[in-house]
């Protein structure tokens, strides 16, 4: 497969500050590519220079073979965005931003209809077309802008926060369809979130902080490399098994009413807790999650708030 | 050109869609005439209701027009701007789309006074003189539509742009002869409104609805629809020259300027920065 978004050595200052401090990275045709990090950590200057939007300080920066300072025009037109904002008219009805958007990205006019109708139903709007956007919910006109960036049918799509705001019937089936049109068309979808348990839908995850790439590869390379299983159990007999976890060299913390065992090699420890099996009354295994491997590369929650 | 044709359709759908604001533009304009017919009334005018509204038409024109400033603002604060300038479409016929549209708006505006004004006391009678003056509205309503891109895209921040609009419209309008006639003007501001491109637009297309065309120069100064300078005077046909000279600048300024300018930089909410720098 081939490399459908290239960057490399990309640098973005703004004065002083330096939201982007030399990134390299690459993007497979046809696979969902997922930018993870705080707010702040350079995921929208990286988009929006991709996007053609900012301009870069230095580097080189290019979708689909076409480099974004010099051939915009291109570039525009390889790709859809989703921006983190909104970007709707919202005087014109859902129906008229469509058509507009079609209008400037050159979609057959013989076409528009069809593709109206079927971008709409993907994100449940079809009986909607006609309101104005202004009078949409905050969760609609973010599918209107979803359906927006799919209907010229881009190579690349950009979501900025794609779900952000969203509730979680919605995001769901946002993401269901994400899936499939990646898989119908074979779009690639370069996407920003912070919500780690997006980033496991996608085929590569490049994690950022501070305007450096700090981890990139597979989910689940990350996960194997930066998270750890852990078993919660609660037995009748906690100082038994106490003795046991020690007597295997596992490390363990007793907590109040449960024992936290971490479970690097779960065969193992299931062997091992199979001695102890007529104590028990319960036991949960909890598998690494993003929110682990953000914590272990960069030594913070991913939202400190959380 | 469908660019142009879809944001040309977008303008006006916009205008038809804002009743209240269509209302309000056509009441005060007679407004004014009332007012200021009341106030300065001057026995050198025959017709002094034709006289101001005149007047306060290529006004109205005018500020309708320079309001694509004001829109084209709105447009980059809600965010429209980004989704257009992200697109393939070409930074060119976004500006030219913009224009026209606006230009639309202000000659439908000036015609819906007019056709008011028809009750109150214009008059036409000769069939060139609807023709002319719908060429005159229009090339106003393209220059100062190129005057409001051009400044849209100076602006750097949307809630400072408002007062800057209104420190601009202001002084033209009320020193350009529209309401108050030159000759009342003081000394001093009537060397400034000699610098004011509306004073030109007035005279001219005041010049046209009250049927003037045949007089001389030296009549048009007497009855105030041309301006004399010093002992030279500015016949109402060098005015629409001066007009379509500043709006051939100005437009080449604007298109330029708008597809230069990095949107980027634009503060969209001055307290919110991490938008900006993301």
């Amino acid at each position: 497969m081939s490399n459908i978004i290239e960057v490399s050595h990309f640098t973005k200052s703004y004065g002083d500050f330096t939201a982007v401090n030399d990134i390299s990275f690459e993007v497979e045709e046809g696979t969902i590519f997922a930018f993870l990090g705080p707010n702040g950590a350079g995921k929208s200057t990286t988009i929006n220079t991709l996007c053609t939007i900012f301009e870069k300080s230095s580097g080189e920066l290019k979708i689909a073979g076409y480099d974004v300072s010099t051939q915009k025009a291109e570039v525009r037109s390889s790709i859809g965005v989703v921006f983190q904002e909104a970007t709707l008219d919202a005087k014109m009805t859902i129906e008229e931003n469509l058509k507009m958007h079609c209008v400037f990205y050159h979609v057959p006019k013989h076409e528009v209809e069809e593709r109206i109708h079927f971008v709409l139903n993907l994100v449940d709007l079809l009986a909607e077309r006609r309101k104005l956007v202004g009078a949409l919910s905050g969760g609609m006109k973010r599918r209107v802008e979803i359906a927006r960036g799919l209907i010229h049918y881009p190579t690349v799509l950009f979501l900025d926060e794609p779900t952000t705001g969203l509730d979680p019937h919605t995001r769901a089936h946002i993401w269901e369809y994400i899936v499939k049109l990646q898989k119908e068309r074979n779009i690639t979808i370069f996407l920003t979130t912070h919500y780690m348990e997006e980033a496991e839908i996608c085929d590569k995850i490049a994690i950022i902080d501070g305007g450096k790439i700090v981890a990139h590869d597979t989910p689940y390379v990350l996960k194997k490399k930066y998270t750890k299983d852990r078993a919660y159990i609660t037995t009748k007999q906690p100082e038994a098994l106490e003795q046991l976890l020690q007597q295997y060299n596992l490390n363990y913390e007793r907590k109040d009413g449960y024992t936290r065992v971490e479970a690097e090699d779960i065969s193992h420890l299931l062997q091992v807790l199979s001695l102890h099996k007529d104590a028990i009354t319960d036991i949960e295994i909890r598998k690494g999650t993003f929110n682990d491997v953000f914590l272990e590369i960069t030594g913070r929650k991913i939202r400190e708030e959380e | 050109m469908n660019t142009i044709f879809a944001l040309w359709i977008r303008g006006l759908k916009a205008f038809a869609r804002n009743k209240i604001s269509l209302i309000f533009s056509l009441i005060f304009p007679f407004f004014f005439v009332y007012v200021f017919g009341a106030i300065f009334r001057n026995d050198a005018i025959e017709n002094p209701i034709a006289y101001m509204l005149s007047g306060v038409i290529i006004t109205t024109v005018f500020e309708s027009s320079l309001n694509l400033a004001s829109s084209t603002v709105d447009d980059m604060v809600s965010g429209f701007m980004k989704e257009v300038l992200v697109s393939p479409a070409r930074r060119i016929t976004v500006a030219i789309g913009q224009i026209l549209s606006a230009a639309t708006v202000a000659t439908v505006q000036g015609i819906l006074i007019l056709i008011l004004g028809m009750f109150i006391g214009i008059k036409f009678t000769k069939w060139t003189t609807p023709v002319l003056v719908l060429v005159s509205m229009i090339c106003v309503g393209l220059v100062f539509s190129g005057v409001g891109l051009f400044l849209a895209t100076m602006v750097r921040s949307g809630q400072t742009f408002q007062i800057v609009k209104t420190a601009i419209t202001m002084p033209l309008t009320f020193i350009s002869g529209a309401y108050i006639p030159l000759s009342l003007l003081p000394d001093s501001l009537r060397t400034v409104a000699y610098f004011n491109p509306m004073t030109y637009a007035t005279a001219f297309f005041r010049m046209i609805v009250l049927e003037k065309t045949h007089l001389l120069p030296e009549e048009l100064v007497r009855e105030g629809l041309a301006i004399e300078i010093n002992g030279f005077i500015v016949t109402p046909v060098m005015s629409f020259i001066i007009i379509c000279l500043i709006g051939l600048f100005f437009l080449i300024l604007a298109t330029r300027s708008f597809v230069k300018t990095d949107f980027s930089k634009l503060n969209r909410s001055s307290t919110d920065a991490s938008a900006l720098w993301g």
